[in-house]
């Protein structure tokens, strides 16, 4: 099956609000399925070990097939691609960060932490342009 | 917490096309919506149903392909919703899609709301004592 294809196939299963349920018998490790049982139980996370393995499964499986549009976007439009600086613009003006109106600081910062740490993420450009903007004792 | 992300009829459309001014700021909102959704952050993108329609999204269109695959899901107008949206279309004046909008704010169970949008004003005036994030494009 091609990728793009698989994409597609996977975005309409995780449409299908069908209730019909299978039985499976995937292995996990005995003490995650313990964790899963006593975060229901005593923490009330989710009606039901069930349920909450498959809010996980369908939450990472969402991630997965948006990080797929994405990329295959960025590959077919490349100036769509953000850099660092527009992701943590996007990040701060998510979250109503106060320096989300100070879009060029958060380019500054992205600029300043990738020299550094080319694996940096937007959160981290937030906190350094955060520590960049306290004043000095 | 969880957190709700609502596009209005302009960054639905912006999305869409990678030729829009405002095409890459949308893409890095998606983008970072995707990030958190790789970390297990509970964060939802949403469209009300009639902005999908003043923004000529079918999603049965093969130009609304991108879009489509970013897992951003239809908020409909029920009854209830229609009610709402009707009251504050009758208070603000608002348009029938901005309306809708309205009324996914104010009825979000969501410990955070913010909404992309290319006019704060008015989705200031429908989200009615919610509290909001506004992220302007």
């Amino acid at each position: 099956m091609e990728r793009q294809t698989a994409i597609e196939r996977l975005s309409e299963l995780l449409d299908d609000d069908e209730l019909e349920t299978s039985n499976t018998s995937m292995r996990i490790p005995t003490a995650l399925r313990d964790a899963a049982a006593l975060a229901v139980s005593e923490l009330g996370i989710a009606p039901s070990a069930t349920a909450l393995t498959t809010a996980a499964l369908r939450a990472t499986l969402e991630a997965v097939v948006m990080q797929a549009a994405l990329d295959d976007h960025y590959e077919r439009h490349p100036q769509a691609s953000p850099d660092l600086g527009d992701l943590a613009i996007a990040a701060a003006e998510l979250d109503g960060h106060p320096l989300a109106g100070q879009p060029e600081r958060l380019r500054q910062a992205a600029a300043e932490i990738t020299a550094n740490h080319p694996g940096a993420s937007p959160d981290d450009v937030l906190l350094w342009a955060e520590a960049r903007a306290l004043p000095t004792a | 917490m969880t957190h709700l992300v609502v596009l209005d009829c302009e960054a639905i459309q912006a999305l869409r096309d990678p030729g829009h001014p405002k095409h890459r700021p949308v893409v890095s909102h998606a983008q970072v919506v995707a990030s958190r959704k790789r970390r297990a952050v509970a964060i939802q993108m949403v469209v009300p149903t009639a902005v999908r329609v003043e923004a000529g999204w079918d999603r049965t269109s093969p130009a609304w392909v991108f879009p489509n695959r970013l897992r951003i899901a239809d908020s409909p107008l029920d009854t209830a919703s229609a009610n709402t949206a009707a009251g504050i279309r009758d208070r603000t004046g608002v348009s029938v899609a901005d309306s809708h909008l309205g009324a996914v704010i104010q009825s979000a169970p969501h410990s955070q709301i913010t909404i992309v949008t290319s006019d704060p004003g008015d989705m200031r005036l429908v989200a009615g004592d919610k509290n909001i994030t506004l992220t302007a494009i």
